[in-house]
């Protein structure tokens, strides 16, 4: 944390709590922070810049409250600025039964990375049951958009006779239905997802080895009470901030420090509290659909042990051999198991396309194989350039974009060139590679579908329909070639979760931003003034998953489109037409002789702007860049569209991409 | 973590330096502390500001204080001479 200037090669090995995948901070933070740009957007850009760098506790609570004070400041209007700024305003209401207002200010220095405005509210030293109780209707009346339930051992206090089974699972259910029930509390008072924490073990209980077997020993308590809270969180659509891993990770000594809880109640070690804070951001990030999804590669020194160009083919160090060759499999290994949770592989490079496509095709040591790389740009240009052009190419934001390169040169390029993309910072040996970029959590994810695992193959389709439409030419010719079949339903419960990550998730083709909690989504069914869409794509190139959700809701004659999100692998599909007429003869039916449309500008959904006028509704109203629109349903002309509609009343399509 | 402070510790920059962990820690700029300064006399140093003036100080001068020495250092003059004796 001090100012000892780092020189690679010379590097003491960088902890775990140091965030050794962001750069080393340059200069101090009361300096940097002492001259800001005096419009607040401004100001807040510059410092989500200065919070790109691993600053130390102590950094990062100036960092905070240096937000907090341009927060507080600000001008009416700026929350609409903010937020096309790129900057999402979030609550969160921390409630802790140990002390918590220590990492208010940390958290909100840390959120700022992740381009959140964070406000804190933070309850502690209380059982959270009664303080919820006691703040009901102020919870009901100003939700937070998180809750952090953050228990600690020393609340729960775990305990049970040794070796009684049948009192262990008394002991660990109790603790559970406890945190089950503030979550419900919270849940229900708030509306909002609710994030859960699991138990570091404690260091300075009694431990034997076999404990992990022995009921009623702590090890065994806290372990199945962590291991049945996130069982039931995935059931019930909790978040879950797996404190214990972190303790794990960096040394459960390390992390609970006695001293602080004896001298403060601090349930953990202040030095811990950036790595903790930037965890906790990586689940808002993902459960907000701000998680990356691109991993882009580096070939020489990187993807294997080597330069091809110079090195030739038998040259490269990869796989059993050499422990270099080790060490650079074990990478390829990492990214296929991202592959498998979705993550879309890439590959970025200067050589000479011909020689690196020769090793990528003919070393018997590949772990990857071509049909797992989603796009290559092999060449000797920038390689800014390249990761701009594969962002264009697969659609995809350069904030999902993941760079890994073993030259810091390049490195620093890219992140000059590209502030969006992610660019770990990597030690000098590669063995050390893995778990600092394991430790950066990059591709953390709130929940798992099976479109998640679908999704590379998505994006190979995509490829494939563009050759199509190459050959065939006219737009309209290639759509009906595709013979596309769109299935539409109403919301249901199969539907759900991939419903709660589309709207979680989708920034782009997003008109009103509007985030909904699975729990919410399911209510939509019981509502009679809701009207719901899902619609999932199929055509010849294979099932496109769901890929659309609309959310109309009901006032008098009218019909006001709350959300209307879809997938951008699906743009010039003609889709939203398809979408919009079947609304239509649904409002028909209905008696609704009007559609009302809004659209809210983000820094990200520029791409539907003129949504509602391609559709052929009329601007009623414009406010703060926010415009609105509406259709009357008697003026729409049916159209002659390029794919089938088949409307279900139930969810059960026995589809290739079902869940 | 490893790394020994190098610096050269005479009261006055001791005083110095343990001034700027108080400005930064009680969100102060323009504080002024003196040897007589305690936790009897300066408001913001209420029981969660002195566990981050601890842990202000021990970063800054790469030291670790006791629990007894967290409990009974109440003042600065106190801290300059922990410090001190550390540092020799």
């Amino acid at each position: 944390m001090s100012e000892t200037p780092l020189s690679p090669g010379s590097v003491a090995k960088l902890t775990v709590q140091a965030l050794p995948w962001l750069p080393r901070p340059a200069g101090k933070m009361r300096e940097r922070v002492a001259s800001l740009p005096p419009e607040p957007v401004a100001a807040l850009k510059y410092l989500h810049a200065l919070a790109q760098a691993a600053w130390g506790e102590a950094d990062l609570r100036l960092l905070g409250r240096k937000v907090k004070s341009i927060l507080q400041s600000a001008p009416p209007g700026f929350s609409a600025e903010a937020r096309q700024g790129g900057l999402s305003q979030i609550r969160i209401l921390v409630l802790s039964a140990s002390t918590a207002s220590h990492i208010s200010d940390t958290l909100i220095g840390t959120a700022i990375r992740f381009r959140f405005l964070l406000d804190v509210a933070i309850a502690e030293y209380e059982e959270p049951e009664s303080w919820i109780e006691r703040n009901r209707a102020e919870l009901k009346a100003n939700p937070p958009d998180f809750v952090l339930v953050a228990s600690d051992s020393r609340m729960l206090t775990l305990a049970s006779p040794l070796g009684d089974d049948v009192a262990a699972e008394h002991a660990v259910e109790a603790g559970l239905a406890r945190i089950a029930r503030v979550a419900e509390v919270a849940g229900a008072a708030t509306g909002r997802p609710v994030i859960l924490q699991t138990l570091a073990g404690d260091p300075d209980a009694v431990q034997f080895n076999m404990d992990l077997g022995l009921p009623g020993s702590p090890r065994f308590l806290t372990s199945e009470f962590n291991r049945r809270l996130a069982l039931r969180a995935r059931q019930d659509s909790r978040l879950v901030l797996d404190v214990d891993a972190l303790a794990s990770l960096v040394g459960r000594a390390a992390w609970s420090a006695g001293r602080y809880w004896y001298a403060a109640k601090y349930p953990f070690a202040t030095v811990m509290v950036p790595l903790y804070a930037d965890n906790l951001m990586r689940i808002i990030a993902a459960q907000m659909g701000r998680s990356r999804r691109v991993l882009v590669l580096d070939l020489d020194n990187t993807m294997w042990g080597g330069i091809v160009g110079d090195d030739g083919i038998e040259g490269l160090a990869l796989g059993s051999g050499s422990p270099l060759g080790e060490a650079h499999a074990a990478l390829q290994r990492m990214a296929l198991s991202l592959k498998q949770r979705g993550i879309i592989l890439c590959v970025s490079s200067k050589n000479d396309e011909a020689i690196a496509l020769e090793a990528f095709r003919g070393h018997p040591e590949m772990i990857l194989r071509e049909d797992d790389i989603v796009a290559f740009r092999v060449n000797w240009d920038d390689k800014a350039a390249n990761i701009k052009a594969i962002s264009d190419a697969i659609d995809l934001g350069l904030d999902s974009f993941v760079f890994l390169d073993d030259n810091p040169a390049e490195r620093k390029r890219v992140r000059d060139a590209l502030p969006a993309v992610a660019v770990p910072e990597l030690p000098e040996d590669p063995s050390e590679w893995l778990a600092v970029f394991q430790a950066a959590g990059y591709f953390e994810q709130a929940g798992f579908s099976r479109e998640d695992q679908l999704r590379a193959g998505f994006y190979k389709a995509n490829a494939l329909r563009a050759s199509q439409m190459e050959r065939i030419g006219d737009h309209d010719d290639y759509l009906l070639s595709l013979d596309m079949t769109l299935s539409i339903a109403p919301f249901d419960s199969v539907g759900r979760k991939r419903i709660a990550q589309l709207i979680a998730k989708s920034n782009q083709f997003n008109l009103t931003t509007r985030r909904y909690s699975e729990a919410e989504i399911a209510a939509t069914r019981s509502n009679p003034d809701v009207f719901t869409i899902q619609a999932r794509l199929a055509d010849i190139f294979g099932d496109n998953g769901m890929i659309s959700a609309v959310i109309c809701r009901q006032a008098g004659p009218c019909w006001e489109i709350d959300t209307w999100i879809m997938s951008c692998r699906v743009l010039g599909r003609r889709v939203e037409e398809a979408l919009l007429q079947y609304l239509v003869q649904q409002a028909r039916l209905r008696g609704i002789t009007e559609i009302v449309g809004r659209y809210i500008p983000t820094a990200r959904n520029g791409l539907v702007r003129d949504h509602f006028e391609r559709l052929g509704f009329a601007q009623t109203g414009s406010e703060n860049a926010e415009t609105t629109w509406r259709l009357a349903v008697g003026d729409y002309g049916e159209k002659n569209l390029p794919l089938k509609v088949d409307v279900q009343l139930d969810w059960k399509l026995a589809s290739a991409g079902g869940f | 973590m490893v790394h020994a402070s190098e610096k050269t510790t005479s009261s006055d920059d001791v005083l110095a330096r343990v001034q700027d962990i108080f400005r930064a820690e009680l969100d102060d700029e323009n504080l002024v502390i003196g040897p007589e300064t305690s936790q009897n006399n300066l408001k913001a140093w209420d029981s969660l500001a002195h566990i981050r003036l601890i842990g202000g100080i021990e970063n800054e001068f790469n030291i670790q204080l006791s629990l007894v020495e967290i409990e009974q250092t109440t003042s600065v003059r106190q801290f300059v001479r922990l410090i001190e004796e550390r540092s020799r």
